[in-house]
């Protein structure tokens, strides 16, 4: 039963879907439901005192526009500056909260967006353990590759919202190649072209005997289906304003009526030349209009060349000409747009490689890390890189670089830090992610504070700093006082995410949701373990019919009947109960059996030997 | 005083410690052991080239340096560890991130050559910010030229090739350290010439990539 539980569950957290998969002796498989669906649409409802999930949630969004949430990935460790931009498209209301964070206001509650990422963890967790029939603690959670750290805490703070042990933060196009390449043996140079619903990422990798290293990585964390969605959104809006009205407003109910609009038409261009909207703005007055594809398109360009600018970048940081690039591996539903795929195959010379489902691809590879881990696939090495610099705030606001992007991870720098005045006891180090020259102009990844310094004179203390990137990208900070040999004591304060403590109280706060996962667990573990006594007596009262006497046999008969009617009920410790019974009562069969194999195997040996 | 996993970067760099904690095995590399694969605590004295396993040199053979580094890395690498206790995770992530910091650093020509100049008592490009005697008239007729004949391509190759044969310069200098060993003076002037030597190279580069993105 251990091994069962260890079972480590890959899941691809998606902006627009996300879905599970599980590493098998015969590969990676996906989760799927009774319908033989595996995508989730990444969408949660709260409406009549229930929260939903899925394509339930998505099928009423039109009717509950504030309280359907959507997209939240893009939300994930990010300020509300960062996000400005598109609010204005989203449908549901964004607020401001302390630490330069967001919050989701859902009927009145503010909600992090790591709370509501914990719920989408949640609901692919339950479908996997319903459909293997057994708990699940540990989970591999994939990410884009060009997320900076904070919107990595985020992720993994989501996971251990919603219950999960997160083993590992994997790269999205990593894990794309690791499902990709994993039964080729071949050495190849590859390079992933992942447009998402919200991000892009593009990785280039030498896969190699088992190797897989990422080169280089490059991407846009706010890039992807929902932008080409938001051109259409808005030609359609501003169409719609200059027939009907110059101040026309669009409330939520319509915004979101047009999101679904623009993601079906979206859809619909990439198999057909045009496609017709049609949208209903009530008092007799209606909007219709066919799109072509070359209209789509011209519009979808900007944010096409953005992404071909990010793949020339990537070629160059990981010093491979694009002759070099032995295969193009497409993931991401956007990728199945034809101006994607007609300018990634002109840039890299080649047809990309579509054969694989390009929504599926990244969870499969999640699965894959999940079996490495397990230590099922001791025969594959994954490098992966940090896809952002890591550096300090130095004098005059400049940013100083510690560890350049595209350094293999683990990687880590250490610096010295001293004292500007006498005595002082506290130094402050603002640490930062990006490329740039500025201070502004790089991700504030937060506050490292060194206390308790020995009070010396200015100048003299000496305290080096080591800052690691763990193999998930994200970085620790350790510090020692050299003359003193003591550890420095730090404080770290996130910019964008929820500090340590609150992550605890939302874990704590989740004790209801917890105490019905534990009896949940409780339950699919007692279910198994009876079913495996049923089936143990069974087959010792066919071996050894005539081993217990009639009194006994009429007790265990009992205990089998009850039992087997416990295991479909929902009383943990009712079934519980009436394993112990069963279990006692084939107590004397047992004793028989283990006397039947004593007395076979004994025959000739002296006993002394047992 | 610290047992940092960073090496400390003098020129009196003795051996590693010899024996695998766990087996006893002599140690090919300080930090996984060829015989048993237990990992080794990372000596303070340890050098970039020790934990590799190869020799303190500039000519470095790339393919073996990456065979290396994989090898290691096989062993080393956190997501083989995951199941361990703490002490040793924390030990995996320590060696791996060591591992990975120093075929970062001695995987590229000019980045080895600084560590080995460190390492030989060098001075750093703070310390010395000279190039070499000639390099500023040279790149004053380069901007002349490029004044004259706004030409991109050919000026990016032109800067190019000059900063190949820069890099190729370095092994000749490097050699001269060997040769020398005997006279300090003469030493500490090679080692100087060297600092200036990097310098240029490390302001072509800039050049190259400039030349690049514009």
């Amino acid at each position: 039963m251990t091994t069962d539980n260890d079972i480590i569950l890959g899941i691809d957290l998606g902006t627009s879907n996300s879905l599970g998969a599980v590493f098998t002796p015969g590969g990676p498989e996906l989760i799927r439901d009774a319908d033989g669906a595996a995508l989730v649409p990444s969408i949660i409802a709260f409406a009549n005192g229930k929260v939903t999930v899925g394509a339930v949630a998505k099928a009423q969004a039109v009717l509950n526009p504030l309280s359907t949430v959507y997209s939240i990935k893009r939300l994930m460790g990010r300020s509300i500056a960062d996000v400005a931009a598109e609010l204005g498209r989203l449908a549901y209301h964004v607020t401001e909260s302390d630490s330069d964070s967001v919050r989701v206001d859902v009927n009145g509650e503010g909600l992090s967006p790591q709370e509501l990422s914990a719920v989408i963890l949640g609901e692919i967790r339950r479908r996997a353990e319903a459909a293997l029939g057994q708990p699940i603690r540990r989970a591999v959670i994939t990410v884009p590759a060009y997320f900076d750290d904070a919107q990595r805490q985020a992720t993994r703070d989501a996971g251990r919202i919603a219950g999960l042990q997160v083993e590992r933060i994997v790269n999205e196009p990593t894990a794309a190649a690791l499902a990709y390449g994993l039964d080729r043996t071949a050495a190849a140079t590859i390079a992933v072209y992942d447009l998402g619903g919200g991000t892009f990422d593009i990785s280039i990798l030498r896969a190699e005997n088992g190797v897989f290293q990422v080169l280089s990585t490059h991407g846009d964390t706010h890039l992807g289906g929902d932008d080409l969605d938001g051109e259409l959104i808005d030609l359609i809006t501003s169409e719609i304003r200059e027939r009907f009205g110059e101040h026309l407003s669009f409330p939520p109910a319509t915004r979101q009526a047009l999101r679904q609009f623009a993601e079906a038409t979206k859809i619909r261009l990439s198999s057909e030349p045009t496609a017709t909207v049609q949208v209903d703005l009530g008092e007799g007055r209606t909007y219709e209009r066919t799109v072509t594809r070359e209209e789509f398109e011209q519009r979808a360009a900007q944010w096409i060349d953005r992404t071909i600018d990010a793949c020339r970048q990537a070629l160059a940081d990981a010093g491979v000409a694009v002759e070099d690039i032995d295969e193009v591996v497409m993931v991401g539903g956007c990728t199945r747009v034809p101006l994607v795929r007609r300018r990634v195959g002109e840039l890299f010379g080649r047809e990309p490689y579509t054969a694989i489902n390009p929504d599926e691809v990244v969870a499969l590879g999640a699965a894959v890390q999940a079996g490495i881990l397990a230590g099922m696939q001791r025969d594959v090495l994954l490098l992966d890189v940090t896809p952002l610099s890591l550096g300090i705030e130095t004098l005059g606001g400049a940013m100083g670089k510690l560890i350049m992007r595209n350094s293999t991870v683990p990687c880590k720098a250490s610096e010295v830090f001293t004292t500007s005045v006498d005595g002082q006891t506290a130094v402050d180090i603002h640490v930062l992610q990006g490329e740039r020259e500025l201070v502004a102009d790089c991700r504030s990844l937060g506050r490292v504070k060194l206390t308790d310094i020995p009070p010396m004179p200015a100048g003299m203390p000496r305290i080096a700093v080591t800052f690691l990137i763990d193999a998930n990208g994200i970085l620790h900070v350790t510090a020692r006082e050299q003359r003193s040999g003591r550890t420095a004591g730090i404080q770290v304060t996130p910019a964008h995410g929820l500090t340590t403590d609150q992550v605890d109280t939302l874990v704590k706060d989740s004790w209801v949701n917890a105490i019905e996962d534990m009896t949940a667990h409780r339950l699919i573990d007692l279910r198994n373990e009876s079913e495996r006594i049923l089936a143990a007596i069974d087959k010792a009262l066919a071996r050894l019919p005539k081993a217990l006497t009639p009194p006994q046999r009429k007790i265990l008969d009992a205990s089998v009947v009850m039992l087997k009617a416990k295991i479909g009920g929902d009383d943990a410790d009712e079934l519980q109960a009436a394993m112990t019974a069963a279990n006692d009562a084939a107590g004397p069969l047992t004793q028989a059996q283990m006397d039947a194999v004593l007395n076979k195997t004994a025959k000739g040996k002296p006993i002394s030997d047992f | 005083m610290t047992d940092s996993a960073q090496p400390v970067r003098d020129k009196a760099s003795p051996g590693v410690p010899a024996k695998c904690i766990a087996c006893n095995h002599e140690l090919n590399s300080p930090v996984v052991c060829d015989y048993c694969h237990t990992l080794n605590p990372i000596h303070s004295l340890t050098d970039y080239f020790q934990v590799l396993g190869v020799d303190r040199r500039l000519d470095l053979d790339a393919d073996q340096l990456r065979k290396k580094f994989l090898a290691l890395n096989r062993h080393a690498h956190p997501d083989f560890h995951t199941s361990d206790t703490p002490e040793v995770r924390e030990l995996s992530l320590r060696v791996a991130s060591t591992v990975n910091d120093a075929y970062r650093t001695l995987s590229d020509p000019v980045s080895r050559a600084e560590y080995l100049l460190e390492l030989l008592g060098g001075p750093s490009s703070a310390a010395d910010k000279s190039t070499p005697d000639g390099l500023v008239a040279e790149m004053m007729d380069l901007q002349e030229q490029i004044d004259e004949a706004p030409d991109k391509t050919r000026l990016a190759a032109t800067l190019q090739a000059r900063l190949d044969r820069m890099v190729d310069g370095l092994g000749k200098l490097f050699a001269r350290i060997g040769a020398d060993a005997a006279c300090e003076a003469v030493r500490q002037s090679t080692l100087r010439e060297i600092r200036h030597h990097l310098n240029a190279i490390s302001y072509l580069r800039r050049l190259v990539t400039l030349s690049e993105s514009k």
